[in-house]
């Protein structure tokens, strides 16, 4: 082939880039697991920063470039600000289990239910279908703001925003596939103060939707095989515990990173976790909460009807307890655990008393 | 309008069947069932078709209305039977042409069902290494394409809890997006750093700054990330595909491209839908694109891209100064063409007024 090729000057080759790049020589190498983002921290690449200055966007070690534009506004741009130490774990293990709502539940088990039943679970799913994407809304905003330098914490925000998408949609799609539909909004993540949409921290929002709000749903995802009513309910739930179980745990992963790395902040961490213990108890945010009319209709669910509500209420106790077991563990995990011990926190004598 | 179910005497009927045959458990409030027979619309039945059940399938009746303005600013579900009262949350996008396409429910489940785990599923044992100019050519366009993607992800993320949730197809197709952005951002990395190699150098990050500028609205947005910066990220990786030096190189840019092709997908079928339902928006993106190709002529001539990309066609720095170049500048023609072709269908011509500096190269 001819190399007589007439191209323009001002398209002549410019290789003086090749002498400024990031550091070279890196050979990551699959692991068991494939090739996952903890292999890839090799050399500088793995190298953190404490401080982020990469108000450019670029990838964390590529080389400078002096004239690049700064268009990142991060005001997320500290580790401590939204680090954990599993991320990387926690991205992988999302994206080896993504399901679909359209082929993965088995909706052809879906048959008439009692009509009090059937009410119950699309009250149930007009609850869920309304929140899951506040899980959704409010990560998509953080994302924004975080540099890109915390890439792997991130992206885990990028997979749960994805989750709660779909999470969105399989419970739309129960309500209207059974021969119910959707009900009354409950209103329960509007715009309050102290609501997880309006925190202007990232480590408050955290606790708001991570320790105490999702935590308190995944409890209740995972006794979905008690009132889910066929195979595709449990299935759903089920599969929705399994995404919302990562979400907690990056929450508090989150948390005890920050303890460690910040322990001036203690108090105030200690103070979003009055408020989140209060929402616990008795919030519209808890669908099994002492005063959320979800309470009514887990109760319909848990015990096979209207006709058996006392019965589904004795469950749906076993449950609140189990949300209150499950909170006092995370917390203890993430470093503290002390405020059941010295009196600050309801939560122990609740449980206590739940025996 | 909301209604009261039948099954509101039902329920008193067994809440009195309930004291007389069910001894009370103690502690036990009574229920007050306040929530039942509270809806919009009973007795939807979508059953699953070939597909499975897909979000599309389940636009029935009230559900299926869409309307041009969603007046709630709260998150009511489509069809969900409101509540007085609820503070509302700071949802700007309220109207349909703000955000929407037909196509959003279906992308939403073609990129379920189209998703990819680049840590196992792509060959990583097929790379081999290669001539030192090659690699750092690759490895400049892992790290370009890299801070694109990054570009597309936040720009989405800040305009995404802004849409209402009226129009929840979109906000759930863009999540899709914004994961699909998040693993090419992971997968280019993964690549530079496992063949001996690294990252480059930044972007001047001309458009990606346009891009991420376009704050006066969504649409604003989609005409700059989709309408002309998609569109040479087709062809790049169109280009790329073709030159790939391996079975991973290969299943990373036809994946990609496949990803690529979705988000292009909304964004001109948005962009479509927004010349057609709203007065005076093929105007606006005139003239936003006249600004845009300035900045879209700028980076081209920008010697990174153009010279890695040249160095990969040419196979090397010495096949990059002619054959290679001469195809990175076909390639350049191709979006040109590809762009313009674009316009015309949205209703806007831009042949005869496209930038100078970007009609040079469709001069032979």
């Amino acid at each position: 082939m001819s190399e007589a090729v007439e191209i323009p000057e001002e398209h002549d080759l410019d290789t003086s880039w090749m002498e400024n790049m990031g550091e070279w020589g890196a050979n990551a190498r699959p692991g068991k697991r494939g090739l996952t983002l903890a292999d890839i921290q090799v050399g500088s690449y793995g190298d953190l920063p404490e401080v982020s200055d990469n108000m450019t966007g670029r990838p964390r070690g590529a080389a400078v470039r002096p004239e690049a534009y700064r268009v990142g506004a991060y005001s997320v741009h500290t580790l401590s600000e939204i680090w954990l130490d599993n991320a990387e774990y926690l991205y992988e293990e999302a994206l080896q289990r993504q399901w679909s709502s359209a082929t993965d539940i088995p909706w052809h088990t879906l048959e008439p239910l009692p009509d009090d039943v059937e009410e119950a679970e699309c009250f149930l799913c007009t609850f869920f279908n309304e929140v899951e994407f506040v899980a959704g809304d409010v990560p998509a905003r953080w994302i924004a703001k975080t540099t890109p330098d915390y890439l792997e914490a991130r992206n885990v925000l990028v997979v749960q925003v994805m989750d709660e998408a779909r999470h969105m949609d399989v419970f739309r799609k129960r309500a209207l596939a059974n021969g119910g539909g959707l009900m009354r909004m409950s209103g329960a993540t509007s715009g309050f103060v102290g609501s997880i949409d309006l925190a202007r921290d990232f480590t408050e929002m955290s606790t708001r939707l991570h320790i105490s709000g999702e935590g308190a749903v995944l409890t209740m995802f995972r006794m979905g095989e008690l009132f889910g009513q066929n195979e595709a309910e449990k299935t759903m739930y089920r599969l929705c515990a399994q995404d919302e179980a990562r979400h907690v745990a990056f929450g508090v992963m989150h948390l005890r990173f920050l303890a460690a790395a910040e322990p001036e902040r203690g108090e105030e961490i200690n103070c979003y976790l009055d408020e989140a213990e209060g929402q616990l108890i008795s919030g519209q945010q808890n669908p099994a909460g002492a005063l959320a009319e979800t309470s009514e209709a887990l109760a319909v669910l848990l015990g096979g009807g209207m006709q058996h509500y006392d019965e589904g209420h004795k469950k749906l106790l076993v449950i609140r307890r189990r949300q209150l077991k499950e909170y006092m563990k995370r917390v203890m995990s993430a470093g503290f655990g002390e405020r059941f011990e010295n009196g600050r926190s309801p939560i122990p004598e609740r449980y206590a008393a739940s025996a | 309008m909301s209604e009261k179910l039948p099954t509101e005497a039902a329920v008193t009927a067994a809440g009195e069947a309930d004291s007389k045959t069910i001894e009370p458990v103690h502690g036990v409030h009574k229920p007050k069932y306040d929530w039942m027979g509270l809806t919009n619309e009973w007795g939807v039945r979508v059953k699953p078709g070939i597909h499975g059940l897909r979000l599309g399938d389940l636009n029935v009746g009230i559900y299926g209305e869409i309307p041009e303005f969603w007046e709630d600013q709260t998150r009511r579900p489509r069809g969900a039977l409101s509540r007085p009262g609820i503070p509302p949350l700071p949802y700007s996008l309220r109207y349909k042409h703000e955000m929407w396409a037909d196509c959003a429910a279906d992308l939403y489940e073609e990129a379920i069902q189209r998703r990819w785990i680049p840590a196992t599923e792509v060959p990583w044992d097929s790379l081999e290494v290669l001539p030192d100019d090659v690699e750092r050519a690759v490895c400049q366009i892992c790290t370009e394409l890299s801070q694109c993607a990054n570009t597309e992800l936040e720009i989405i993320a800040y305009w995404q809890d802004r849409m209402s949730y009226g129009y929840f197809e979109v906000k759930q197709f863009l999540a899709t997006v914004t994961f699909d952005c998040a693993r090419h951002m992971e997968v280019l990395r993964k690549r530079a750093l496992s063949n001996g190699g690294g990252l480059g150098i930044e972007s001047r990050g001309r458009v990606n700054r346009m891009i991420l500028e376009s704050s006066g609205g969504w649409t604003e947005a989609v005409v700059y990330l989709y309408l002309m910066r998609g569109t040479y990220i087709t062809r790049l990786l169109t280009g790329l595909l073709s030159s790939a030096h391996n079975d991973a190189e290969s299943f990373i840019y036809s994946h990609m491209l496949e990803d690529h092709a979705r988000h292009l997908t909304y964004g001109y079928d948005h962009l479509k839908y927004a010349a057609t339902h709203r007065k005076g928006s093929t105007a606006i993106m005139r003239t936003l694109l006249t600004i845009g190709e300035g900045h879209m002529a700028d980076e081209l001539k920008d010697g990174v891209v153009r010279s890695a990309m040249a160095i990969i066609f040419g196979g090397g720095i010495e096949g990059g100064r002619t054959r290679g170049m001469k195809r990175y500048l076909l390639l350049v023609r191709e979006f040109l063409e590809d762009y313009l072709a674009l316009c015309r269908w949205l209703g806007i011509d831009r042949e005869e007024t496209l930038h100078p500096m970007l009609k040079s190269y469709l001069e032979d």
